[in-house]
């Protein structure tokens, strides 16, 4: 069970017109993982969820999840799946409970209506009112208690986060966890907020312009991106040579590198090899890394995660 | 006993290593104690809303360093200081951080009685909250 996959695509591709919107993507997401799904504004997010899930057609590659092809997946197979879609799009015209009735009857013996019902109460909410009348927040809300309340095995979530506030981010941060925490829960849920993605994923997912740049643990993530300053006492190279160098930025006397997968001790030989007169390892959070990470001058450089 | 544990998403510290650092500064200042139980990994990590792997993890490296001790069904509890360990180069370790705050000390231009009296009263702050108990060496 442990390794074992929900979420596999294979050179999974899309393209608008003649702009590929997702490039050739190889995933493979392990049962019992958070996984934060990170990438700037446009850099194909919403287009690799819609594909996973079998609502857009991939212009090449495949797509499976929990084992049925994400084209074809059959009511038992999306039965078992949890989307929460960005920007919590609901149906207006219904109050709560007729959702509730609505969204209940796509999981048939699963729906935990006593649950719903506490979540909802814990929010405040009352079953009669109409959608259109609730605040962003409070969509949001009942769109958490409704992707919950069938207990999914496998819960995908397009940036649900967005625009809420503090405290309501929280309560899905917290149901993120409470869910997993059930026997063979997985989530793959995309964030621009790194710290809540440090917060509760223990896996990453980084695309930048539709091209999927590291697919790791978390722990990984943060281990291998390092920044490294190194001081010349005359002035610095021009440049320097060296196995995972993303990119390098050069002032008179100083280099600050961006090292992915490289050791103090490696860092250390190549300050003395460099000439460097002092070398010193920046300490950096998730969001910067992210931000050096997917940096213009670094793009393109694919790394190996699996072997770092 | 976790409400005291902070956790700051945003800092360069991973969040195991602030829960570490948190945990091994309660036992030093005795704020923890011999046998204490420490909260399940599950109950911590719904507590504090971060991934249980994270809290697993602080633990074992916890563990590691056998400042807690965990049993198989029961818990994870923190060790008898006398299973502590420590070896040269923990020792090594702890002398060259002591020089990095020497260097700082004598740079800003605090003499070595300064020093050494200031050295004195931080640990005092740990130990004195110690049960009075005169430590054995």
């Amino acid at each position: 069970m442990i390794d074992e996959v929900v979420l596999e695509t294979r050179g999974l591709t899309k393209y608008y017109g003649s702009v590929f919107a997702v490039d050739h993507i190889d995933l493979k997401i392990p049962r019992g993982c958070i996984c934060g799904f990170v990438g700037r504004n446009a850099a194909g997010k919403t287009t690799a969820i819609k594909l996973m899930l079998g609502l857009l057609n991939p212009t090449a590659g495949t797509s499976k999840l929990l084992g049925c092809d994400s084209a074809a997946l059959t009511p038992a197979i999306r039965q078992r799946i949890g989307y929460v879609t960005e920007g919590h799009r609901l149906f207006g015209w219904m109050n709560i409970v007729e959702l509730e009735r609505f969204q209940r009857t796509f999981f048939p013996g699963q729906w935990d209506g006593k649950f719903f019902a506490e979540m909802i109460e814990y929010f405040g909410l009352s079953k009669k009112q109409k959608i259109k009348h609730l605040s962003n927040g409070q969509r949001a809300q009942v769109s958490l208690a409704l992707a919950l309340s069938p207990n999914p095995e496998l819960l995908i979530m397009d940036d649900p986060t967005l625009g809420l506030d503090a405290a309501i981010r929280r309560q899905f941060l917290s149901g993120m966890i409470e869910i997993i925490m059930r026997e063979g829960r997985t989530i793959l849920f995309s964030s621009h907020i790194l710290g809540d993605v440090e917060r509760v994923a223990d896996r990453i997912v980084v695309i930048d312009k539709g091209v999927i740049r590291a697919d790791c643990k978390l722990e990984q993530f943060r281990t291998a991106v390092k920044k490294v300053i190194l001081a010349f006492e005359d002035s610095a190279p021009l440049q320097v040579d060296i196995d995972g160098l993303l990119h390098c930025r050069r002032s008179e006397k100083e280099l600050a590198m961006i090292l992915v997968g490289i050791n103090d001790d490696k860092i250390a030989e190549l300050a003395k090899s460099a000439g460097a007169e002092k070398y010193h390892i920046a300490n950096m959070n998730l969001e910067d890394q992210f931000i050096e990470y997917t940096a213009p001058d670094g793009r393109g450089k694919l790394f190996k995660w699996e072997e770092i | 006993m976790a409400l005291w544990i902070q956790i700051s998403p945003g800092s360069d510290k991973p969040i195991y290593a602030q829960i570490v650092e948190q945990i091994s500064e309660a036992i030093a200042k005795n704020e923890l104690s011999a046998g204490d139980k420490l909260p399940a990994v599950r109950k911590l990590a719904a507590e504090l809303v971060i991934n249980p792997n994270t809290v697993a993890r602080a633990y074992s490296f916890l563990e590691q360093g056998k400042l807690v001790t965990t049993k198989t069904g029961s818990g994870t509890f923190v060790s008898d200081p006398r299973l502590y360990s420590r070896d040269a180069a923990d020792i090594n370790m702890l002398a060259e951080r002591m020089d990095t705050l020497i260097t700082r000390g004598l740079n800003i231009g605090l003499e070595a009685g300064d020093l050494a009296a200031m050295f004195r009263d931080r640990t005092n702050k740990f130990v004195s909250k110690q049960k009075s108990e005169e430590k054995k060496k």
